[in-house]
């Protein structure tokens, strides 16, 4: 089911009767009418991908008491191990497996040895990525004796199906969502207001400014082979503006559909395109996933407290397993790649934590020195971006090609000039709204809030009415679904 | 619950000021359609002055571009062509319930084009909001389609008429190669030829609510004791071969009522007779009509 459909509209609505109605003095019966109503969630796209999210789910729910129970640290690791190889082992087969066949038999091609072998019709089931990397947070941080395991399985079913943030994230922590199955939860008002003016925002920046931008992207890149880099370049700005506000967008109405049910989903989103530097960008860019890697990768292997090869290896690991996660394909490695060569002279000079802050924190507009800092990083995101819109690296060489080619400099081929103005125009509105609220968890979240009421609500109305003008009224996917 | 009557009211201003003020660009989901290809702005003022017509037409542009009234005229036939703009059968019940007992008919010609059991209709009530003045029997629609530009442009449409501000509206007789010829044909003469289509590589798939329609206009048109006659108008022999399973579709019409599908019917030559892939030229429209009067004659020598 997506966000973005008449189905949610009836089924959001419904959970929230039964769950703040029927339920609201009982919060065990609130996780089961959660766990209940995720897995309808899920089973919307395809019911037999449910076993999986249970097997997951009472695996590690064994293994976390397993883990817990023993005192021997190497039985303790045998259970984190059989938890690690089996999450990444489903992982990896409907993942990454036809991909390692491919990869196998053109890597034996190229020493001229042709290889015989049958591909499986595999299905990549919506979210696994993401609810994988959840349930691993769990039985890692129990290993680590960061967390005490739940003795209550539908607290844990409620935990790794939750709804809003089943199928692309923002990427939990069992430290900070787990415990807010356990407590007792009550209607406020203010929080749901708050819930639904997030998830406004979040489909505005989907249904609005994704999918027009994707007219943009996709008319480019399906004609790569007979553009001129110009165009190319315009279709990859496009595509920065459709993947932010497809992801993000996805984000905020997860946050904010979670908030409806008094529930606190981390910032997944904090303006990445204001970013000085790369490393800011990486603070402000899928945080959840980011700090995962972070905190279970990148720490683990020794950060940058060893030597400058460790951490130019740590670095590069790091990068390359995040594009990996992405997708199985080439692309996205390339795509990890070019990023760990963006950030390494920022690491090897410690500068990347130099831009902690929020660019022009305590003035309206940026000085020129960050306008010029912003552009720039906004650039090499975007140029990276090619990799990660490419259906396969051939045609990534292609466009990269074309653009670093004097055909940069000439007069874009763009047919579309209705969508073309109407892009630009919307892009503009989103980028006034979101500089504005650029110190608050999401742009909306306080623009107005210290107007009178009349203003607040002319506002909220104003986006909706941008929302029903400009919205393309063709259901389109998330993005972030395929991986 | 405030709120909601706040955002109608915003919603409404919001949506006719982008209607008023805004480029074209600008106007994603508003799609007033004020006098467009069909014609059906100058055919709905003249239902008045063609009551108790012998044949009346109805279909999509198959229809409106297919049955040229002045060769029925020449073989003794008075007649009104209602055919528009990818007309599904959502609006020819909109049409049929709003104009039938007006016009009173003798037979109806109801072209059955597969394609347009295929599609949402969403062309063809954008048409019907922007030229037809009688919103009555369009919440109907509304509600059916659930769609974003029909709820805007319905906004829209409504203030406009509201103000009256398309009252003097005169809808041009030629529009690029198109003539309107009063009656309700859309006269197209050319002798070029674009034969580009996008085969297709699935059989023809039935929306539900559109054979839900076309039953009910069927029974509609029935009740009244009014001859019918289904038809299906040629396309390029290239396109035709391209359909899969055609006479899935020739056995599903014949149910219902007598059944022609001139595909079969008549000689016509891709490049001389059509300016599309799925569109006759002039040429074209004399040969099927002559082929189309000839049925009818043959059929009434039959009844007698």
């Amino acid at each position: 089911m997506l966000f973005n459909s008449i189905d949610f509209l009836f089924f959001l609505p419904i959970v929230f009767v039964v769950y703040w109605g029927v339920f609201r003095n009982n919060y065990q019966y609130q996780n089961g009418s959660i766990v209940l109503a995720s897995y309808i969630f899920y089973g919307w796209w395809d019911v037999r991908f449910l076993a999986l999210i249970v097997f997951s789910s009472v695996l590690d729910f064994g293994i976390g008491l397993k883990i817990d129970q023993t005192k021997n640290t190497k039985i303790k690791k045998r259970w984190l191990w059989l938890s690690l190889s089996a999450n990444l082992g489903i992982l990896g087969f409907f993942k990454y497996y036809n991909f390692f066949i491919d990869s196998f038999v053109q890597g034996f091609t190229f020493f001229g040895i042709s290889l015989e072998t049958t591909h499986m019709q595999i299905i990549l089931p919506v979210g696994i990525s993401f609810y994988t990397f959840q349930t691993l947070s769990y039985t890692i941080d129990i290993f680590r004796n960061q967390l005490k395991p739940t003795r209550n399985i539908v607290a844990f079913l409620a935990f790794v199906s939750f709804f809003p943030q089943l199928v692309a994230g923002p990427i939990e922590r069992a430290r900070h969502l787990l415990p807010q199955f356990h407590k007792k939860r009550t209607f406020n008002y203010s929080e749901s207001v708050d819930g639904l003016k997030q998830f406004l925002w979040g489909l505005f920046k989907k249904v609005v400014i994704a999918d027009s931008c994707a007219e943009m992207a996709d008319w480019a890149f399906a004609h790569a082979d007979t553009y001129s880099g110009s165009s190319l370049y315009l279709g990859a700005i496009f595509f920065a503006f459709q993947i932010y506000g497809d992801f993000s967008g996805y984000s905020d109405m997860a946050i904010g559909t979670a908030k409806l049910f008094n529930f606190r989903l981390q910032q997944n989103f904090a303006f990445p395109y204001f970013s000085r530097n790369i490393a800011e960008f990486w603070r402000r860019w899928h945080i959840s996933l980011s700090t995962w890697f972070r905190d279970y990768l990148y720490i683990p292997l020794g950060g940058s407290r060893g030597n400058k090869w460790s951490t130019i290896r740590n670095v590069c690991i790091v990068f390359v397993i995040s594009g990996f996660w992405h997708g199985a394909n080439w692309t996205f490695i390339g795509w990890g790649v070019l990023h760990a060569l963006f950030f390494l002279p920022l690491i090897l000079q410690k500068k990347n934590r130099t831009y902690l802050d929020t660019v022009a924190s305590n003035s309206v507009f940026p000085s020129f020195k960050e306008i010029v800092q912003m552009l720039i990083t906004f650039n090499l995101v975007t140029f990276a971006w090619i990799l990660f819109r490419a259906t396969d690296i051939h045609q990534a060489i292609l466009i990269y090609s074309k653009i670093l080619s004097p055909t940069l400099f000439e007069t874009p081929e763009y047919v579309y000039i209705d969508v073309l103005i109407r892009c630009v125009f919307l892009i503009i509105i989103f980028g006034i709204i979101e500089w504005i609220g650029r110190r608050e968890q999401y742009a909306i979240e306080k623009i107005v809030s210290a107007y009178p009421r009349y203003i607040r609500w002319s506002f909220y109305s104003f986006i909706i009415v941008l929302i029903g003008v400009f919205a393309k009224t063709k259901e389109s996917p998330f993005i972030y679904f395929q991986f | 619950m405030l709120f909601m009557l706040f955002l109608l009211v915003f919603y409404i201003i919001g949506t006719v000021s982008v209607g008023l003020f805004f480029p074209k660009p600008l106007q994603l989901n508003i799609n007033y359609a004020l006098g467009k290809h069909g014609h059906l702005n100058s055919k709905i003022k003249e239902i008045p002055l063609h009551q108790n017509t012998d044949i009346l037409f109805l279909g999509s542009s198959h229809c409106y571009r297919g049955f040229d009234v002045r060769i029925f005229e020449k073989a003794g036939f008075c007649s009104f062509n209602l055919g528009s703009s990818s007309q599904s059968h959502l609006q020819t019940n909109v049409l049929l319930k709003r104009y039938l007992n007006q016009i009173q008919p003798n037979t109806i010609i109801y072209e059955v084009y597969p394609n347009i059991f295929e599609i949402d209709g969403v062309e063809s009530t954008l048409d019907l909001i922007a030229n037809d003045n009688n919103y009555d029997y369009l919440w109907k629609l509304i509600v059916e389609h659930q769609h974003l530009k029909v709820f805007n442009s319905f906004i829209y449409g409504a203030f406009r008429k509201i103000v009256g501000l398309d009252k003097d509206y005169v809808e041009p007789t030629v529009r690029g190669k198109d003539k309107y010829i009063s009656g309700g044909f859309v006269e197209r003469k050319t002798s070029e030829f674009n034969a580009y289509f996008k085969p297709s590589s699935k059989p023809i798939e039935y929306k539900q609510n559109q054979l839900k329609a076309f039953e009910e206009n069927i029974k509609l048109i029935l009740s009244k004791k009014i001859e019918l006659i289904l038809i299906q108008a040629p396309v390029t022999r290239a396109y035709y071969s391209s359909i899969v399973q055609p006479q899935k579709h020739d056995a599903l019409m014949e149910n219902y009522s007598p059944y022609y599908n001139f595909n079969d019917r008549v000689e016509l030559v891709d490049s001389l007779h059509f300016y599309d892939y799925h569109h006759l030229n002039q040429t074209g429209v004399e040969i099927f009509n002559q082929a189309v009067l000839d049925q009818l004659l043959l059929q009434q020598k039959e009844i007698r």
